[in-house]
């Protein structure tokens, strides 16, 4: 330099000396010059300075940084500088705090990543359990002032709460949802079962549709999967109940008519029982059975196929007997027209000519020739019941008792009847005579029997409006009993019996309507002994035969009997009528002639094609013809003389008793 | 479960029949503040629901039936056997002591028409001649004008002599039915009350209870102590009396035999000429005469049915349910008064199903 500074003046000073340069201007150039270079010296040393400042500027600043950064992550600075010991220049310092620097920014920033990790997390876990979806923090603060591991395991353990939190509500929530779905298929089934019994119950019974589309929402699940009953409310309680009280309710109205139907069944068994006269052997069986499905014991379809089975077996059997039955059936009318035919031989009478004699006198010769067929018509059942007896090695019944024994009653009951007749015979002959030797002793007289005959006639001639009556009475019962019953009513007797129910009405008997009731209460008795004859007719011919032609037996002729005996008679129809509903009821009992009685009401009331049914005692809207009779014709009033006099209930309870002088115009009324 | 489809229209057909006779029965309503002893006559005025009452605790008593309202009472010296209205607002009633009386209900006032010699038994107003008619147990019959209410001599008619004991009267147009003790039936012309038209008997064996005539004229209905009412024709003739019959009726079957109860008494339906009779059974039956049906039977009342009235439009029936001493003095369900609704079906009268073959 100081070559080159030297060189350069010099060449000045050759230049200068080649120009001529004046010392002064030589002076002022070279002044100028060191002015200039100081200038530029100074120039450089102010860079430098700054230069220095800002590395100074940098060192602190860094420092600073680094200071800030390890109180935030909460360590220790890696270097401190030691300010009495100066290691080097300051660049050299820099140098040195610069990487620190680096890696502790790098570390800040990682710290704050952990933190911003976990902060999130807790915020997501804090909405999510807070419940309010609404709620989302846009922005998450942290504090870059506190960034220190102990903050952030503070903050992981918070964190691990929340998680704990989240999972335990997690666990209850899929309990919950699990209960909610078995619950769910719970009641999915059970609506399901009801619905299917809905609709078992309506196809049963003929629902109608309006009632069925009430249910139609539930019975269109019948079938559904959990996941396709989306309607709300329908697997409710609500829903369940009601449909349940529909089921329950079908059910009851089934088992009525469940019931109806097993009782129709029975009767229907009953019925051709009693077509077929055989005895139903499970009567009682069955009754138990009904019993047990009023209790719900049994169901009521096991017993109707039961019913039904027996219904078959009956039916079975029935076809085998009919052949049997109906020859049976011959047998009986058969039988039923030798009896009259009987009767109608005794009549004397029978030869007069009045109204419907052609038809009495056409039917006894019908009655004849059926009679002399009916050895043949007996021999020949006999034979056929016998085969079948064989065939089936079982006995064969009719109404319960065994049709060969019927039979051979008939026959030894027929023989007697013979020697009955024989032994008559002999009798009439003898009475002939006395009358007779009487007749040559005391002059003519009628005879008893002639006269008897002569009230008797007009109730064999089958004809006119009492008649018809009457003979009723002789039809139905064919049994002398009843005989003796009109006479002791018809004849003396009559006052007497009167009497009695006039007693009935005296202030010191007890009450009129119990002494009424004894009163019907007799006649009830007396009417008694007339079952077991009129069940079995072989009987009654028997007994019929040497009674029938007591003297005063029948009807009297006289008014007032005749009223009474038609009081009587009402009353023997009445049990009749009982008793055919005994049979029908029970069938138990062998009724000979069921055809017969049952026309009989419909004769004594005169309104035929209406059967007289006894007045049942509930209420009904059911109109029930009435138990009419025929008022007897209004007849001569008997004396009162020797009567109590008859009080009505008010007078009894007025204490009125009637004056003497009244009673005596009684007695001359 | 096997059913097949031909049980179904069986099930059908019972529900409905079911149905039918599920119908709900009861009693009517019973009227408050009744007689406190035996009820022996109630009647419906011709004019309006008003309801006369006569009863054994010597009062005759008022009632507006439809507001079941008791309207007003009248004490007498002894049992009331008998009551009948004059019109709405008057009546006239027949006493054990002997007495006929005419009340004015609303003035409350009571007038003696006159005296019979024993207990008065029934009383009737013949609305034709203007007349009323007493029958007692003295064996007569009194006819009285109402107007000349102020002393025997000028009131009383004339007294018509009977074979017996007067039980039961029964009146239609000019013509007066009297059922007496001893079973007699005298039918009067009230135009001529000199002697009866007809003489006839009881067709029933025992005691007459009631007598009442058809509404149409023809005839009469009489009921006896022994379950049993006879229908009979005025018309002598033999196709008259040939229509005449007799049925039975309030019975009760029991182990095999029959308990007969009394018919107290009979009430026909003033439209339908249908008639009801009331036992001692406590049972009220309507029955159509000319069909010979019964039509209903009402649910059995607590005791016997002492009387029945039918409103002047027989839309309502009155039932007396009171013990009538059938069994003399004996321990007995309370006195009542009961007012039933009638609906059509239980009167009117139902022809025969099947027809009448040639008799």
């Amino acid at each position: 330099m100081e070559t080159a500074c030297g060189s350069l003046l010099y060449e000045l000073q050759i230049i200068w000396d080649e120009v001529g340069e004046s010392d002064a201007e030589r002076d002022r150039m070279l002044l100028e010059l060191e002015r200039e270079c100081l200038e530029v010296y100074r120039r450089k040393v102010d860079q430098a300075n700054r230069c220095r400042a800002q590395i100074r500027q940098a060192i602190a600043e860094s420092e600073a940084e680094l200071a800030a950064i390890c109180s935030a992550i909460g360590e220790r600075p890696v270097h401190i500088r030691q300010s009495d010991q100066n290691p080097g220049s300051l660049k050299d310092e820099l140098r040195s705090i610069l990487p620190q620097i680096e890696e502790m920014r790098k570390r800040k920033c990682d710290r704050k990543n952990q933190f911003v990790e976990v902060l999130e997390h807790i915020q997501k876990l804090k909405s999510e359990l807070s419940n309010s979806s609404g709620y989302i923090s846009t922005t998450l603060v942290v504090d870059e002032a506190d960034l220190s591991l102990r903050k952030l395991e503070e903050l992981q353990r918070e964190l691990q709460a929340r998680q704990n939190e989240k999972s335990e509500r997690l666990k209850q929530l899929a309990a919950a949802i699990q209960r909610l779905k078995e619950i769910k298929i719970q009641r999915m089934q059970r609506l399901q079962d009801l619905a299917m019994s809905l609709l078992q119950l309506w196809n049963l019974m003929d629902t109608p549709p309006e009632e069925q589309h009430v249910f139609q929402k539930v019975t269109c699940n019948v079938a559904a999967s959990e996941n396709e009953i989306m309607e709300p409310y329908m697997l409710s309680a609500d829903i369940i109940n009601w449909v349940e009280t529909e089921v329950s309710r079908l059910e009851e109205l089934k088992t009525s008519k469940m019931k109806e139907l097993v009782l129709k069944k029975k009767s229907e068994l009953e019925d051709i029982c009693r077509k077929t006269h055989l005895i139903p052997e499970t009567d009682i069986s069955l009754n138990i059975a009904i019993e047990a499905i009023e209790s719900g014991a049994v169901d009521a379809t096991y017993v109707l196929e039961q019913i039904e089975l027996q219904i078959a077996k009956v039916k079975e059997e029935a076809f085998s007997r009919k052949d049997i039955l109906d020859k049976v059936e011959k047998w009986m009318v058969a039988c039923e027209e030798e009896s009259w035919l009987e009767e109608y031989n005794r009549d004397e009478n029978r030869y007069n000519a009045g109204r419907g004699a052609h038809l009495t006198l056409k039917r006894a010769e019908k009655a004849r020739a059926l009679v002399n067929k009916l050895p043949a018509l007996v021999d020949a059942l006999a034979s056929k019941t016998s085969s079948w007896e064989n065939e089936r090695g079982i006995e064969f019944t009719y109404d319960g008792v065994r049709l060969l024994s019927m039979l051979e009653e008939y026959n030894i009951l027929q023989k007697e009847k013979e020697q009955e007749r024989k032994r008559q015979r002999d009798q009439k002959k003898l009475q002939g005579q006395l009358l007779a030797e009487q007749e040559a002793l005391y002059g003519s007289k009628p005879s008893p029997m002639k006269n008897q005959s002569a009230n008797k006639g007009p109730r064999l001639s089958c004809s006119g409006k009492s008649n018809r009556r009457l003979s009723l009475g002789g039809a139905t019962l064919q049994t002398p009993k009843p005989d003796i019953l009109y006479s002791t009513r018809a004849t003396p007797n009559t006052q007497h019996a009167k009497k009695n129910d006039r007693l009935s009405h005296e202030p010191t008997r007890d009450d009129g309507f119990q002494a009424l009731s004894s009163g019907r209460r007799g006649l009830d008795i007396a009417g008694l002994p007339l079952k077991p004859h009129s069940f079995n007719p072989p009987n009654a011919h028997e007994i019929e035969s040497p009674m029938m032609r007591k003297p005063f037996s029948p009807i009297s002729s006289t008014d007032s009997s005749k009223s009474n005996a038609t009081n009587i008679m009402e009353d023997l129809n009445r049990k009749h009528n009982e008793m055919l509903q005994k049979t029908l009821t029970s069938n138990n009992t062998p009724f000979a002639t069921p055809s017969k009685t049952i026309s009989t009401p419909d004769e004594e009331n005169r309104t035929p094609k209406t059967m007289a049914i006894p007045v049942p005692s509930t209420p009904s809207t059911v109109s029930v013809p009435m138990l009419t009779a025929i008022t007897p014709a209004s007849r001569v009033l008997e004396s009162m003389k020797d009567e109590e006099i008859e009080y009505s209930f008010e007078e009894r309870r007025a204490g009125f008793v009637l004056p003497k002088e009244h009673r005596n115009t009684v007695i001359q009324i | 479960m096997h059913f097949t489809q031909e049980y179904s229209f069986e099930f059908k057909s019972r529900i409905a029949a079911k149905i039918m006779t599920a119908a709900p029965q009861s009693t009517g309503r019973e009227l408050t503040s009744p007689p406190t002893d035996g009820i022996s006559n109630i009647r419906f005025s011709n004019h309006s629901d008003n309801l006369l009452v006569s009863s054994w605790d010597k009062s005759v008593r008022l009632y507006d039936a439809s507001a079941n309202a008791l309207r007003g009472e009248f004490m007498h010296g002894g049992a009331v056997l008998d009551c009948c209205f004059h019109d709405d607002s008057s009546g006239f009633t027949a006493c054990a002591d002997h007495t006929v009386r005419r009340l004015v209900f609303n003035q409350g006032r009571e007038d003696i028409l006159g005296r019979h010699d024993a207990p008065v038994r029934c009383i009737e107003y013949s609305y034709a001649t203007g007349q009323v008619i007493t029958g007692s147990w003295d064996k007569t019959l009194k006819c009285w004008d109402p107007r000349g209410a102020s002393g025997q001599e000028r009131s009383l008619i004339g007294t018509y002599t009977q074979p017996e004991r007067v039980y039961s009267l029964s009146l239609v147009g000019n013509r007066l039915v009297v059922a007496t003790a001893g079973r007699h039936v005298n039918v009067y012309d009230l135009r001529n009350m000199n002697q009866p038209e007809q003489r006839r008997e009881s067709s029933l064996k025992y005691q007459t209870r009631c007598v009442r005539c058809y509404p149409n004229g023809t005839g009469y209905a009489l009921s006896s102590v022994e379950g049993r009412v006879a229908m009979e024709f005025f018309d002598l003739s033999e196709a008259g009396q040939s229509k005449k019959y007799a049925f039975k009726c309030h019975r009760k079957s029991e182990a095999g035999r029959d308990i007969v109860y009394p018919v107290n008494s009979i009430a026909f339906h003033p439209i339908y000429g249908t008639f009801a009779t009331g036992g001692c059974d406590g049972y009220v039956n309507v029955w159509d005469g000319n069909n010979k049906k019964r039509l209903y039977q009402y649910p059995k009342y607590p005791t016997s049915i002492a009387a029945l009235s039918f409103s002047r439009d027989g839309r309502l029936l009155a039932v007396a349910s009171s013990y009538t001493y059938e069994e003399g003095d004996k321990p007995h369900e309370p006195d009542a008064i009961f007012v039933r609704s009638v609906n059509e079906v239980e009167v009117k009268p139902k022809p025969k199903v099947l027809p009448n073959p040639a008799t």
